[in-house]
């Protein structure tokens, strides 16, 4: 009993100096070092990007401080904390997330020169306020048994006949889907887009769950003939320390739908400076080093992403799938019809 | 007649004012003080109701809203079930009778509560996968694999029920270990036969501690975000995210939390009426543990493997399965900061389960002491925090907090200080927010035991002239030590797990290891998630294993 207490004690005196350091720390951290600082909110949980903020430290000498959570958690705190926001840098693995921060008057037109000229204008911001880091693409995967990849042509094919119960594809939640539901209705229109989706879940062959790698896996064990998959998870299994995950990979065929019209649909990983940065120059150096050659090589190299630095070659793996037609389409397009997509999902049934 | 219809009413009215003003003392404003403290974040959050719900709330009722409330009820039903049939019945082994390794078991079928459910729902997926690890076994033995798909609905209810029986084997086993040994032996002297003295007297009368493990249980289950996204089930919870993120509407998110709310406050009042006439305080004598019986030799081993499965099911597959990818992963995830991120992770959660027994004690004792009726269910509302998903809590926190930081800030400028935030971004908000959240975890067992601690032997010390404070630490708190100690290792092993609080409110330079096993999983890196997983499983056992130890001794 009385030890009991006693180590209540101790504890809640261990806490309360835990405590007050903290503050000090913050107090200091935010007086003193003030220009060595930059505070990134990140939806990026990759291994890789560690060591792209080591060098970073490393070169400039800027301390990298981390926040990890989901970008829509992160938007919200950010706006929460408004004025107080110590965030700098918000990274988010979609465009549409950024464009949504943009709207909510959480980001910041910034000046860069760099910036401007390295990224293609269709993956950044109009108003200079987020910019792409990287691209994935959402591609169809189909299997090399059963399918020829001449029977397959656009997104908006998969609705037809041939493919009833032969789809498989994740929940409507997947901010994947999302996007490219979006830019279907971007490039169709929304008429077009609700009979697409009715398509696609009348063709599905099992309701959606798992993840991208789960519908590769359900799609060689003979559950489905083509699954809608982003290229860089496929990069993943490939190299996976499974070697089944391996094995399973290899038994499939990418296909880049949409060659001949508008281009694959691509999404964005990519940053923006907060609107009440405090260390704003660090922000944009640090977004600049992002896109910089160093770290555009190791976010394809051990993420298996296509970079958006033209003069980096994208990693061996993803290459060998060859160059394909990217679909143009201003990217603050999917922030815009998000919501949109969302609505026709649940009108149509696709869980 | 009208007039005296009206006299009468005035009557009671001020014999009720009466007995309030009488009634009323200073434990009563305390217990006010800390439901209100603790209630803020949910009462912030209920607020946002009176402005109605977002312009997509009928597109919600006409298409989701079934779905949520047929799939909700489902996973309620079954994992009640099967929660019910694993964990009373391991409980009631353990406690009852002798037999192989069952010192082993006891620590081992709390254990399943320290892999955080959406891990335990990844492992099943990767063992019953093509290419998982049943799969390859089949091929090894050149069987045909029939390949069961573990992800939909009943999978959803078996991973969720597995992973989270042992709340109530928690709960069921303090009783049976402390409160039935009486009764149990006299149920043997009048030659009632074992299964009828379970089914006809044990059972009912443990019924309020297991019936406070399953709304645990419930709590859990109505929240679970993580495996029902996975497993491609929709249910309130993930319609909360998908209305708050997806559909943009916040409003909308907090509407489908209230009705959560509701649901869990209706389950709740359920249970007291279930036991409302019922008193459940023990004799004053018993506090003999119970006296195991020695089986026979066959039986012994039979009884072994019935209280194997659920420690099969829940840990031993789940745990190999993860041991397997981290073989698989340890060149690249192992990290020697991981022992760090462990003891950091410890002291946390060590921390805020004090912090938060701390407060569910002041609640279940201020409440007593207080002597208004309505008091008590007041203080129910403070439980409410763990029904809600741990991301709309934490928005529920940050709003009085920064509201809070705002001021201080403005009255520090006026020193000259720039003193940026004080509160949020520090372990001060975690804890708190912590404590918000897992209420219901510690004042569950607490109280399950206090109801069983006899009025007369505190009143009697009362009467007797010793203070409330003191009749307390010397007289009732010995006899709810079993209870505190449960609470202590369950809002610990909860803490070391959570999820979305930890990530939306920690301070930058402090890391758990859920975060870590999060940043992987929620990449599809499912493997990579399984070295910080297996951290979390062994950081979870040393305080098991010890609280157990004073558990048993006495």
């Amino acid at each position: 009993m009385k030890r009991l207490l006693i180590a209540t004690a101790a504890f809640a005196l261990l806490t309360a100096c835990g405590n007050t350091t903290d503050v000090k720390e913050n107090a200091e951290e935010q007086g003193v070092q003030k220009d060595q600082v930059v505070n990134v909110y990140t939806h990026r949980h990759y291994e890789p990007d560690q060591e792209i903020f080591r060098l970073f430290e490393e070169k400039t000498g800027i301390k990298v401080k981390v926040i990890n959570a989901s970008a829509d958690e992160l938007i919200q705190k950010m706006k929460m904390e408004g004025k107080q926001s110590p965030a700098d840098v918000l990274i988010t693995v979609d465009a549409g997330r950024l464009s949504r921060a943009k709207e909510q008057g959480l980001l910041q037109s910034i000046s860069s020169e760099i910036l401007e000229r390295t990224i293609p204008a269709h993956l950044q911001d109009v108003d200079n306020q987020w910019f792409g880091l990287t691209k994935r693409a959402r591609v169809i995967a189909y299997s090399l048994d059963r399918v020829r990849p001449e029977e397959l042509s656009t997104y908006e094919d998969l609705v037809s006949k041939k493919w009833k119960g032969k789809i498989l594809v994740r929940s409507s939640s997947n901010i994947y889907n999302q996007s490219l539901m979006a830019s279907i209705i971007a490039n169709d229109g929304e008429e077009i887009a609700k009979q697409w989706a009715e398509g696609i879940v009348a063709n599905m062959a099992r309701a959606p769950k798992g993840s991208d790698r789960d519908q590769v896996k359900a799609l060689v064990a003979g559950e489905g003939d083509l699954a809608i998959v982003n290229s860089y998870y496929i990069g993943k299994m490939l190299n996976s320390p499974d070697a089944e995950e391996v094995e399973t990979a290899k038994k499939i065929g990418l296909f880049f739908p949409n060659q001949e019209g508008r281009g694959t649909h691509i999404n964005v990983s990519g940053a923006g400076v907060a609107k009440h940065a405090p260390n704003k120059e660090n922000a944009i150096r640090f977004i600049e080093f992002l896109i910089g050659e160093e770290a555009q090589q190791i976010f394809t190299n051990a993420n298996y992403e296509y970079p958006v630095l033209e003069s980096v070659e994208p990693v061996q793996d993803i290459k060998a799938w060859g160059d394909f037609k990217e679909d143009a389409l201003g990217l603050n397009k999917l922030g815009e019809y998000n919501k949109k997509a969302v609505l026709i999902f649940d009108e149509t049934g696709w869980k | 007649m009208k007039q005296a219809g009206s006299n009468d009413q005035a009557f009671a009215f001020k014999s009720r004012v009466k007995r309030f003003l009488r009634d009323a003392n200073k434990w009563s404003v305390f217990t006010l003080t800390i439901v209100l403290f603790l209630a803020l974040p949910i009462i912030f959050i209920g607020v946002e109701l009176f402005s109605g719900p977002g312009e997509t709330w009928s597109h919600i009722v006409k298409y989701l809203l079934p779905d949520y409330i047929w799939n909700s009820l489902y996973l309620v039903f079954f994992c009640s079930l099967i929660v019910l049939l694993l964990g009373v019945s391991s409980a009631w082994f353990v406690s009852r009778y002798e037999f192989p390794f069952r010192k082993q078991m006891e620590w081992l079928l709390i254990l399943p509560l320290a892999i955080p459910s959406y891990i335990v729902g990844y492992a099943y997926a990767g063992i019953f996968d093509y290419g998982g690890t049943l799969d390859l076994i089949f091929r090894e033995l050149n069987f045909e694999f029939i390949r069961i798909d573990i992800m939909n609905r009943a999978g959803l209810a078996f991973v969720l029920s597995i992973s989270l029986f042992p709340y109530v084997y928690v709960s069921a086993r303090a009783f049976f270990l402390n409160q039935a040994n009486n009764l149990l032996e006299a149920s043997n002297m009048l030659g009632v036969g074992e299964r009828k003295t379970f089914f006809k007297l044990m059972l009912p009368l443990a019924r309020p501690a297991i019936v406070a493990g399953l709304v645990l249980v419930l709590m859990e289950v109505l929240n679970d975000y993580g495996a029902a996204k996975y497993y491609g089930v929709n249910t309130f919870t993930t319609g909360i995210f998908r209305s708050w993120f997806s559909l943009e509407e916040p409003e909308t998110a907090v509407y489908l939390s209230a009705l959560l709310i509701i649901i869990i406050f209706a389950l709740i009042l359920f249970e007291k009426w279930q036991v409302r006439k019922i008193k459940f305080t023990s004799s004053k004598t018993n506090n003999k543990q119970i006296q195991r019986k020695e089986p026979k030799k066959s039986r012994k081993w039979l009884i072994f493997s019935l209280v194997f499965i659920p420690v099969f099911l829940g840990f031993v597959l789940p745990v190999a399965q993860l041991i397997y990818w981290s073989f698989l992963t340890a060149s690249t995830v192992f990290d020697i900061q991981f022992i760090f991120i462990s003891l950091q992770s410890f002291g946390i959660a060590i921390t805020s389960a004090i912090i938060t027994v701390f407060f569910a004690l002041l609640l279940i004792y201020f409440s007593k002491w207080s002597a208004l009726r309505f008091i008590k269910n007041i203080a129910r509302v403070g439980v409410l925090g763990y029904a809600i998903p741990g991301a709309v809590i934490a928005i529920g926190i940050m709003i009085p907090t920064l509201a809070l930081d705002k001021w201080l800030i403005g009255v520090l400028a006026n020193f000259g200080i720039d003193s940026g935030l004080i509160i949020n971004g520090t372990l001060i908000a975690l804890f708190y927010a912590y404590a918000v959240r897992f209420l219901a975890v510690a004042y569950n067992p607490i109280e399950s035991t206090a109801l069983k601690v006899d009025n007369s032997i505190p009143d009697s010390s009362k009467v007797l002239g010793v203070g409330n404070l003191k009749t307390f630490f010397k007289i009732e708190f010995p006899l709810i030590k079993t209870g505190v100690f449960s609470a202590v290792i369950l809002v610990f092993i909860d803490v070391m797990k959570e999820l979305p609080l930890t990530l939306i409110l920690k301070p930058y330079h402090i890391d758990t290891l859920a975060v870590k096993a999060y940043e992987y999983a929620s990449d599809e890196m499912v493997m990579e998630a399984a070295i910080p997983s297996l951290f979390i499983i062994f950081t979870a056992m040393i305080p098991v294993i010890f609280l157990n130890k004073l558990l048993i001794k006495k």
